[in-house]
């Protein structure tokens, strides 16, 4: 009855920590529910809340980076481009803040690359 | 006392689990544009005209290249990937349509010849460039690990293994059909290997061109490409 009881507070505990929303005055309650709606592909919403978080907490390196991530895939990259410099700044050495900033350079130095001029265009 | 112990210790699990999954970043899946090459309209009329081969040389050579045409394979290949995933017009130059020269360089910078093609052919845009299909045999004596199922120690010894590999190098040149000036020069390369020394060379030849495909078509039209980041959740 114990060990039962034991295992249930448990699991309360964990998943009262994973999918809980309250208090959405919180930045990292803004920042879970940006991240679960990411996953999901919403990355309009995703945007929008880890600009809410951003609010709340503006040195949050993460939030920057998250909310980069959401940028990028709405294909607002140059305001993507500053999210990622601003995380870097804030948190130089966090590797996955850098490693998702190479990937973007990369692609973003293609997308920008000009490369010939119209035909036929007026 | 014992049972509170374990109650604390559950919490601790849990919290731990529950700090843990938190901040640990996540691997998420993006879909990016990739901005067509040539800023086109979408339904302008283009024509292919023929590519210089640069592995004709070789041809007399390499048996296994004699039964691949390459250019009409090419072609083939790709008016058949632009009528299908563009909606430009693709009309191929008439057969006496002859380059002026065998070098690309020149090539590109034969600027009358190319309106004169674009008139011929009432094209706005006119492709040409030059092709390069190698077919290697890469067979050869290479050391693998292996373990001695008497002793157990790893040894290292030398095993004959059969490979092909199949070279395919593009260069593209685009020209603006009514001024014959050149719009673009790209360059596309694919390199593919086989685990077997007599791999066939056509099949070869399409499993280049198709790890080229979203690249070719990315000249003429946007394409999009997926794309990992990470990111945090707390």
């Amino acid at each position: 009855m114990n060990r039962s009881r034991t295992w249930i507070l448990t699991f309360l505990l964990v998943a009262g920590g994973c999918t809980s929303y309250n208090h959405p005055e919180r930045a990292e309650t803004q920042m879970k529910f940006g991240t679960d709606v990411a996953k999901k592909g919403l990355w309009r919403e995703a945007a929008f809340r880890y600009e809410q978080a951003i609010t709340k907490a503006p040195d949050n390196a993460h939030a920057h980076n998250n909310l980069a991530v959401a940028l990028e895939a709405n294909g607002d990259f140059a305001r993507a481009l500053a999210e990622y410099k601003k995380a870097l700044e804030l948190d130089p050495n966090n590797n996955y803040i850098r490693r998702n900033y190479a990937r973007f350079a990369e692609f973003y130095t293609s997308y920008t690359k000009t490369t010939g001029k119209a035909a036929g265009v007026p | 006392m014992f049972r509170r112990t374990r109650v604390s210790a559950a919490v601790l699990l849990a919290l731990a689990v529950a700090a843990g999954a938190a901040a640990s970043p996540e691997e998420v899946k993006l879909r990016l544009p990739l901005k067509a090459k040539l800023p086109l309209r979408g339904n302008e009329r283009i024509a292919l005209a023929p590519f210089i081969l640069v592995t004709d040389a070789e041809k007399a050579r390499d048996k296994r290249l004699q039964n691949v045409d390459l250019q009409g394979e090419f072609h083939r290949f790709l008016k058949k990937q632009l009528e299908k995933k563009t909606k430009f017009e693709i009309v191929e130059t008439p057969a006496d349509v002859k380059l002026p020269t065998q070098n690309l360089t020149e090539l590109a910078r034969a600027q009358e010849f190319w309106a004169s093609v674009g008139a011929q052919t009432n094209s706005e845009v006119v492709v040409s460039g030059s092709l390069e299909f190698k077919v290697e045999d890469r067979s050869g004596y290479k050391t693998e690990e292996y373990t001695s199922p008497i002793d157990g120690r790893t040894y290292y010894r030398q095993v004959y293994v059969e490979q092909t590999g199949f070279l395919f190098d593009i260069v593209f040149l685009v020209f603006d059909g009514r001024t014959g000036e050149r719009l673009l020069q790209d360059e596309f390369k694919d390199f593919r290997q086989t685990s077997s020394r007599k791999a066939d060379e056509l099949q070869g030849l399409f499993e280049n061109l198709f790890s080229l495909e979203n690249q070719i078509l990315n000249t003429f039209v946007a394409r999009d490409r997926e794309a990992e980041r990470y990111i945090f959740k707390d």
